[in-house]
């Protein structure tokens, strides 16, 4: 992501627009120069790092897209780090008081850092009076040291400039809204993972033939629209485009020091906006259950086709996605949840979820092995339209089609 | 048996749920059909307790996460008579209010007081590094038994007495807010800006305490201050408190001469800005005209140039060699004095450390550090310490007897508080300032102008330093217990 001041967006009426480079041979050419001038850099410090940039930067005026594209070569692709004998902090209370007194006698000086060297080097940490001058400061950001880069092809750090500017329209959000249509669970299971993680709350409503609509913002915004979780919002851009089909609108109150802008701006996305996430897409939810279930339901000869592209169950404060849906060419549907998962607490959340669905087109298939009782769950306060399937070690396809038809 | 209603803090709110069975909370809270809960904003903790302990009612408390705090016996100066009456006052407003005293009143003993009669967690928000120094090592003489924690400049600690700066206060506002049972807001003026105002209001703390000398703000949003902390509970003016005195030290300015490289670079960068500036009609001289040349220096590629050219010409003013040889000869005839050197910038600052091997303080020094070298700069184990502008406001300078002013902005207030507070007459010697000015520069005007003078102006007359309140009443401590104590 990047610092507010190297944002770049223009506004077209209430609408706000990010900047956005083409994958041209021009942008292309001017992310090499970046990334090369890193892949020079290793082992070199910091301050010179910033002395090439600035003269790389010139006298244009596009100095803030190339500083952009520095700041993310270097926090997405760069490792800095303290190079010192000694811890500095440390370093500087063994030079400052061995030369305490001497400052106005540059031979004194001297032979007071020469005294450190060696005591350091009795200590195992070989070093000399320049040295130790040179690493005084070296936990200060501008004298890290660049110790590794790994160069990333110039259409990546495109991609991440991209994305960063769309980003940073968030962090003035004080709302957020998703049109979510049906997707992949796998990808709206980690959505909502990272919804959780960044302390955002959600309000969901719609079905799936509207699309439903996925209502963003943080506790305190039922009091006051908030733009506190705007970088929450930020950080979840790139989730959300490892989402299939969605759009966006964010609401948002720009800065007050630029004229430009209007009291309330509005900010769309969709998931065509071509934009590239680098959040990796997580298929660890897919248990192994889950697939082999799927494949042994392919070679069933039925007419209902089993779809991973699922319908989200609204909840109060969550939402509940379960793995199948089953779609019959009559138009019936249902949705189908594997539980073949122990612990007790999940196994009673899960329940008291389907529970507060209020839904009857739910099918539950639960493993024989699990012990509901011990784990406080009662399968008779279930609504009545939930069917429920048991199996042992794997689940037939033949018996969720019975429960179907039955 | 119907499960009891409990209270819960949710990330800046508080959750009450199963409702209770009475109406007072109501006012306090909103429906949210998110989690099909009712929600409360955290400063809302106190009025909506109170109010269900006048209904009789008793709700299980799992908001508050503050403890209390043991304070063992331990010695503090005695209060002066408005510390006292502050104090009463506060106090007789059930531990919420804001105390205005001037500069230099002790505002901070009023504040550990307060700390020693709520006796919990407690919350020290600073607006600066160096406030935050100055706390932490008031914190730890007068509580010795205590762990003091800072958050922000550099530390990161999470102890019962932690001392934080706003901004990190307030990016940490959802997680510090149920553990504090008491807030303490130095130059609580501070406070009601957008970005750090939910350091109140998402806390529950009952106790809550504003100390500021100035607490009107241009935008009027002071007015907040009664809803965040709580009403002006005690003001006393500089007149009614402060004695005057005056310092013994004399000045001295010393210009520091180009070599001629320097001098030739100077002249070009600043022919070179002048020039653009000239095409583009913009005069330097008042805010108006810099705002129009920074604009300028955005839209076009002579004026970024003319930017960055101005930007040069000003470093070799305030950085050029000649300084530093003229602060070598300073420090050979001061050798042993107690001796603090200014300057603006924190490259300067470094580069004098680094060369001079001796001890520095910017706005980036980890606090512990800062309070480590005061410390052994006050105590003569480090004679020279060299700082940037950090030192400035509202913070006990350790004296000194020389004064070495590299370069500076030209505020006058900063430049007559560096005076005032730090200069004292040393073994019989006269204390000394020096100002080194880079000759024939813009810095000349600069300095003019922190004189106070105009541009070719008269000798200057030392400032009369604010000094603490004269004691007048040795009392007790005044010990009133806190009545809003059971929680």
């Amino acid at each position: 992501m990047l610092p507010s001041e190297l944002l770049m967006l223009r506004y077209r009426g209430e609408e706000l627009v990010p900047k956005r480079l083409e994958l041209s041979e021009r942008s292309r050419a001017m992310a090499r120069e970046i990334i090369d001038l890193y892949a020079e850099s290793v082992g070199r410090p910091k301050f010179e790092i910033e002395e090439r940039l600035e003269l790389l930067e010139g006298e244009d005026t596009d100095y803030r897209v190339k500083r952009g594209l520095a700041h993310l070569a270097e926090t997405a692709f760069a490792q800095l780090e303290v190079r010192s004998p000694l811890e500095p902090q440390a370093l500087r209370e063994r030079v400052f008081s061995a030369s305490a007194g001497r400052a106005g006698d540059p031979a004194a000086r001297a032979r007071a850092l020469a005294a450190v060297a060696e005591d350091l080097a009795a200590e195992g940490l070989p070093s000399s009076g320049a040295a130790l001058q040179e690493a005084l400061y070296a936990d200060l950001p501008e004298n890290h040291i660049l110790t590794a880069f790994e160069p990333p092809e110039p259409d990546a750090l495109l991609h991440r400039y991209n994305l960063a500017q769309a980003q940073g329209v968030l962090y003035r959000a004080f709302e957020l809204v998703i049109t979510a249509h049906r997707n992949d669970p796998g990808e709206y299971k980690q959505l909502f993972r990272y919804v959780k993680l960044f302390g955002l709350m959600t309000t969901i409503e719609g079905d799936a033939d509207h699309g439903f609509t996925l209502t963003l913002d943080g506790p305190t915004s039922l009091f006051r629209p908030s733009t506190r979780y705007g970088l929450s919002m930020a950080k979840l851009l790139p989730a959300l485009l490892n989402v299939s089909r969605w759009s966006l609108t964010a609401t948002l109150r720009p800065r007050r020091d630029d004229p430009n802008a209007p009291e309330t701006a509005r900010f769309t996305l969709d998931s065509d906006c071509g934009l590239v996430s680098h959040y990796r897409k997580d298929h660890k939810f897919d248990s192994i259950l889950e697939e082999a279930f799927a494949a042994r339901f392919e070679a069933a000869r039925t007419e209902w086709q089993l779809e991973r592209e699922v319908d989200l169950v609204p909840l109060p404060g969550s939402a509940m996605i379960p793995d199948f849906r089953l779609v019959h060419p009559d138009g019936r549907s249902y949705l189908l949840e594997i539980v073949g998962y122990w612990r007790p607490e999940y196994l009673r959340r899960k329940f008291a979820q389907v529970a507060r669905s209020g839904r009857s087109d739910l099918i539950l298939a639960v493993s024989e092995r699990l012990n509901l009782e011990g784990a406080g769950v009662r399968v008779s306060e279930l609504p009545p339209g939930v069917k429920l399937v048991w199996f042992k070690g794997k689940l037939d396809p033949k018996a969720v089609l019975a429960a179907l038809e039955g | 048996m119907a499960r009891p209603s409990t209270l819960t803090f949710d990330r800046g709110t508080l959750v009450l749920h199963p409702p209770p069975k009475a109406r007072s909370w109501l006012e306090h809270c909103t429906w949210d059909d998110r989690v099909e809960r009712f929600r409360a904003p955290a400063q809302a903790y106190r009025p909506l307790l109170e109010g269900l302990r006048a209904e009789g009612v008793t709700v299980l408390d799992r908001a508050a996460a503050f403890v209390p705090l043991e304070i063992g016996p331990a010695a503090h100066p005695e209060p002066f008579v408005h510390q006292r009456e502050a104090l009463e006052a506060w106090t007789a407003a059930e531990g919420r209010g804001v105390v205005v005293l001037p500069t230099g009143a002790g505002k901070t003993l009023v504040a550990q007081l307060a700390l020693r009669q709520v006796a919990r967690s407690t919350l020290i928000v600073v607006p600066t590094l160096d406030l935050m120094q100055q706390w932490y090592a008031g914190l730890l003489a007068a509580f010795p038994g205590l762990e003091v924690g800072l958050l922000g400049g550099g530390s990161r600690d999470d102890t019962p007495l932690l001392v934080a700066t706003y901004d990190s206060a307030a990016i940490h506002a959802e997680r510090l807010g149920n553990r504090y049972g008491l807030l303490i807001f130095d130059e609580c003026h501070h406070l009601p800006a957008d970005f750090s105002r939910v350091i109140a209001e998402y806390a529950i703390a009952p106790w809550r305490l504003g100390l500021s000398a100035t607490p009107e703000r241009a935008d009027q949003r002071h007015e907040d201050l009664a809803a965040l902390i709580g009403p002006t509970v005690y003001r006393r003016s500089p007149g009614e408190l402060a004695g005057q005195a005056l310092a013994d030290y004399r000045e001295e300015r010393i210009l520091a001469t180009l070599s001629d490289d320097e001098r030739a670079r100077y002249d070009a960068l600043i022919e070179k800005r002048n020039r653009f500036l000239a095409e583009q009609n913009i005069r330097l001289g008042s805010l108006e005209g810099w705002q129009r040349f920074v604009k300028a220096s955005g839209r076009s590629r002579a004026g970024r140039a003319a930017m960055l050219a101005h930007r040069e010409a000003r470093g070799i003013a305030f950085g050029t060699e000649s300084k530093l040889r003229v602060l070598a000869e300073l420090l050979a005839r001061h050798a042993g004095e107690r001796t603090l050197i200014f300057t603006d910038d924190n490259a300067a600052v470094y580069r004098v450390s680094r060369e001079f091997l001796v001890p520095a303080i910017t706005h980036r020094t980890p606090v512990k550090e800062r309070h480590a070298n005061l410390e052994r700069f006050r105590d003569g184990r480090y004679p020279v310490l060299v700082t940037s502008r950090v030192l400035n406001e509202g913070v006990d300078v350790p004296e000194a007897s020389v004064a070495i002013v590299l370069s500076g902005t030209a505020t006058v207030r900063e430049y007559v508080q560096r005076l005032g507070r730090i200069l004292r007459r040393q073994e019989g010697k006269t204390a000394v300032l020096y100002e080194v000015v880079a000759e024939n520069t813009a810095e000349e005007n600069v300095s003019r102008r922190r004189r106070g003078e105009e541009p070719l102006g008269a000798s200057v007359q030392p400032p009369a330093p604010a000094r603490p309140v004269p004691h007048l009443e040795a009392d007790e401590t005044p010990v009133v217990p806190v009545r809003w104590e059971d929680f």
